[in-house]
């Protein structure tokens, strides 16, 4: 790492000291370049198109060029157009991410259009024509061995956004971005607050915009033109060209987007509809990018040097569930407060449309320590229940506590903080995690400050420790649900789905449960993977975890659960002991079909 | 004032227009085709370099029409089918389209040349006198034009057994695919409306702008920008925010100054997303919930859970 770094400001050095030609090609291709890296943080990694980065941008380049004619240090500018850049990014990621993600790329598209608007039509922007930017002061004379500043001052900006963005990527917030892209219910799940570190990584994406336009403001007259909507969508395919959400892409993509017109010089009509047919064949064609067909070329060159087949392939062969398995003591034996109830629900109402009520006061109260099924006709309300108890739901009148605590009122990603964690129905995972990766997740609200310290992560010696404890903490976790070994690194995308019912189950086992929510975790699940799962549960049962499982199987639900709570549209028919309710005529006439 | 909100009218009408024929393509398809607005500028060059090489007038709009429409349909095969079999639920299509839009916008500066010519003026000399105001018969057109494409089009959607599979497709299209709707075929003929709707608009604007290959740029914004005042989940409302736009560009012209409209659509469509994110006359927005008539939903939170 650190030699990489070293080669690279060795060649930044030799450009500074080479011809004008590749001093300014160098420029434009690291300006692109810091703006290509900080689009993938937000649009690859955490999956949100912004098409607004030309006006931050433009924001960066334009807010140090106005304070500078107003008498700031080019210096002092730097962190002051970052933060500020920044913090019109959080506004605006804000406002624009409280709908969706096209709505965001839509509000992104016209922050773009506004910013230029404002850049032509007012007048202390030098309109149409532009305004002249600061210029950057040569190195004294005892450094003038080091060539040209502007150079160097590009190459150090690039090598901060490159430092920080592959930070981000190898640290242990990486899967929890990844999960926040494609499984926001998971993660949030697992405690992450999902709206906010979106925001937070479109601020930080923003500031490293604002960042390139400081550097871009030194290469001499500014203007509008520069910072269209165009250049948005440039920025999104450099990304896309050289492959979206990997390392190297970005760079790759910015790298052959300023070089091209100068390369291939002809005609400025003819080359913008070559750039435009590019960028279409390539989205139509790779929309992998370049880093996806070196990976495809890759992957072949590997699969024909080497006869023996991809360990994937060789673990899927062989039934998921290698049991019997020496399970670790993963459950920490949890204290017993003198409280009853676990978990208590009392009087709750909830509907989606007014009117239609689809949980009609119902009380629901947990036993410390016991297994609690909750069954009921389809429609009966068990799911929506289950969305109210983890926080994605809130309930329109009534009570839920944990452990005495009243959670009703606080937002989802608080509970898990609180001991109380869910699966859901259908695992929807990240595709492109590994399974430990996935596991991860789980461990994020016990690991104190990970976005914060994710900037800066392998020179933090507490984040490579916490790296390797996380990580065999998640590969206990997969082996305590008893998946074999080879399982771990496996991605999401080729597992089976038994395999991803159990690495959610693994996630939720790694977060320390006190009590645990589990929706039809026998869904789609194999006899020898239901085999496991009950003993999964007798497992956490002994360590003391209280479970609450939704479960249309009544012959499982009778067999492990001391006590059991039957729904029937909305309203609740009875709750008690297992064989009490079993017993129960209503229960047998509405719900066993007796 | 009469004379403003007439002619506002006229402007907004082709806004409407162009906004509905991104709300088409979006409706079925769940893609928005930033190419729409170079459509425009398909039928305009078309119709202005036919015409002058002495090609009827009334066969070149043909023409004109049939081409942007034709075009609409290639965006469909060549831009968007690809990148939605790779990844359906991805945004790779905002890209390929805006790689349509500059190849368009860059061939026809090639062939035309990137200044303006000329376009025929069709009726834009034949005045009206209308309630003391006076107008053209070109913008009369235009707004009679949007109005019975609006009827025809609601008309089309809600009562024809074509218009409601479409209605189908758009909420669910796994759903209207398992029970035997063609969802591709939906979605070529939701671009080749929009192709046509963008053509005709081209048509309606063409005297009062001329032929530039740039104009796609001007009226793909403005269409967008009233696409998204009006809301984008239904055509209907697209074109209410068209209209809205256009008399409201109109009216700051004319009091406040007369470089006003460059910069107010802007102000109105940040005013309107922040208010009512998805549109003035979608349901479930704001308005539409202040009458108690709007729904809740836990689609943000909870996509996966299904029970």
């Amino acid at each position: 790492m650190i030699a990489v770094a070293i080669a690279y400001l060795a060649s930044v050095g030799g450009v500074a000291n080479g011809g004008y030609f590749a001093q300014s090609l160098f420029v434009t291709g690291g300006v692109f370049a810091v703006l290509a890296v900080s689009l993938d943080l937000v649009a690859g990694v955490t999956g949100l198109y912004s098409l607004g980065h030309a006006g931050l941008f433009a924001l960066g380049a334009y807010g140090t060029t106005l304070l500078y004619h107003a008498g700031w240090n080019i210096f002092v500018l730097l962190p002051v157009v970052i933060v500020g850049v920044g913090l019109i990014g959080a506004i605006l990621g804000t406002l624009s991410l409280r709908v969706s993600g096209l709505y965001f790329a839509i509000m992104t598209f016209i922050f773009s259009l506004v910013v230029t608007v404002v850049l032509t039509d007012f007048p202390f922007t030098g309109g149409l024509n532009g305004i002249a930017g600061p210029p950057l002061p040569s190195f004294p004379a005892s450094l003038s061995f080091l060539g040209s500043s502007l150079v160097w001052c590009v190459g150090l900006v690039l090598l901060l956004a490159v430092g920080v963005v592959w930070s981000i990527r190898a640290s242990a917030m990486y899967p929890v971005l990844l999960a926040i892209r494609d499984a926001e219910p998971f993660a949030a799940a697992n405690g992450v607050r999902t709206a906010a570190t979106k925001v937070g990584v479109f601020a930080l994406s923003a500031g490293l915009a604002a960042m390139a336009g400081w550097a871009f403001s030194f290469t001499g007259y500014i203007s509008p033109s520069q910072f269209t909507w165009t250049m948005s969508v440039n920025i999104l395919v450099m990304v896309i060209f050289g492959g979206i959400n990997t390392r190297v892409g970005p760079l790759i993509g910015a790298a052959f987007v300023s070089a091209f017109p100068v390369v291939v010089s002809i005609d400025p009509l003819v080359q913008e509809a070559i750039f435009g047919l590019i960028f279409l064949l390539v989205i139509v064609l790779f929309p992998g990018g370049v880093m996806g067909l070196v990976g495809w070329f890759w992957r072949r060159i590997v699969s024909r040097s080497s006869t023996t087949r991809h360990h994937v392939t060789d673990a899927a062969g062989e039934p998921a569930v290698t049991a019997p398995i020496e399970r670790p003591a993963r459950i920490r034996e949890v204290s017993w407060p003198s409280d009853e109830y676990a978990l208590e629900c009392e009087g709750i109402r909830f509907s989606y449309i007014r009117g239609n009520t689809v949980v009609d006061d119902v009380d629901l109260r947990v036993r410390r320590g016991t297994v609690h099924g909750l069954i009921g006709p389809n429609g009966s309300g068990k799911s929506t229940l289950v969305n109210l108890i983890s926080g994605a739901l809130r309930p329109d009148a009534g009570e839920i506590r944990v452990s005495s605590v009243r959670v009703d009122g606080l937002p989802a990603h608080r509970r898990p903080g609180l001991g109380l964690l869910r699966t859901f129905q259908t695992a929807v995972l990240a595709d492109e995690l590994s399974v430990r990766e996935s596991v991860t997740i789980g461990l994020y609200h016990r690991t104190p400050r990970v976005a914060l310290r994710s900037l800066i992560w392998p020179l933090l010696p507490s984040a490579r420790r916490d790296h390797r404890r996380i990580r065999s903490e998640a590969g206990e976790a997969i082996r305590s649900v008893g998946l074999a070994e080879s399982w771990n690194e496996a991605r999401v995308a080729d597992v089976p789905h038994g395999v991803e019912q159990l690495t959610q189950l693994a996630a939720a086992c790694v977060g320390e449960p006190n009590i645990l929510i589990l929706d039809e975790p026998l869904a789609g699940l194999s006899a020898s993977e239901v085999a496991e799962v009950t003993e999964i549960i007798d497992d956490l049962r002994a360590k003391g975890v209280t479970m609450v499982i939704v479960e249309h199987q009544t012959q499982f639900i009778f067999g492990v659960c001391d006590d059991v709570t039957v729904l029937a549209a909305g309203k609740l028919v009875t709750s008690g002991p297992a064989e009490q309710v079993r017993q129960n005529e209503r229960v047998r006439e509405v719900y066993l079909g007796q | 004032m009469l004379q403003v909100l007439l002619s506002g009218l006229a402007t907004g009408a082709v806004y409407g227009l162009v906004a509905m024929a991104f709300a088409v393509v979006f409706y079925v398809t769940k893609v928005i085709n930033f190419a729409t607005g170079q459509l425009l500028m398909v039928s305009i060059m078309t119709v202005s370099g036919l015409s002058a090489i002495g090609v009827p007038v009334w066969l070149s709009i043909v023409a004109g029409i049939a081409l942007s429409t034709g075009f609409g349909v290639a965006i469909y095969y060549g831009a968007v089918a690809p990148v939605l079999k790779v990844d359906r639920t991805g945004f790779g299509w905002l890209v390929s389209t805006l790689g349509v839009a500059i190849v368009l916008a860059s061939v026809a500066a090639m062939i035309f040349g990137p200044t303006s010519r000329a376009f025929p003026a069709l009726l834009y000399h034949h005045s009206i006198r209308l309630f003391g105001t006076s107008t053209t018969w070109q913008e009369m057109l235009a707004v009679i034009v949007a109005a019975v494409v609006l009827v025809a089009f609601e008309v089309f959607r809600t009562r024809t057994l074509f218009g409601k599979v479409g209605m189908a497709i758009s909420g669910d299209p796994e759903m209207a695919t398992a029970v035997g709707a063609n969802a591709t075929a939906y979605a070529v003929i939701a671009f080749a409306i929009g192709g046509l709707l963008a053509g005709v608009a081209g048509v309606l604007v063409g005297p009062i702008t001329f032929a530039n290959p740039y104009l796609g740029d001007t009226y793909g914004i403005a269409g967008f920008i009233a696409l998204m005042i009006g809301g984008i989940d239904k055509p209907a409302a697209a074109m209410g925010g068209g209209v809205l736009l256009g008399v409201l560009s109109v009216v700051a012209n004319t009091y406040i100054n007369s470089q006003a409209s460059d910069w107010f659509p802007f102000v109105v469509v940040v005013a309107v997303l922040l208010i009512a994110p998805h549109g003035l006359f979608a349901s479930g927005n704001l308005f539409a919930r202040w009458l108690g008539r709007g729904r809740r939903s836990a689609e943000l939170a909870l996509p996966a859970v299904r029970s």
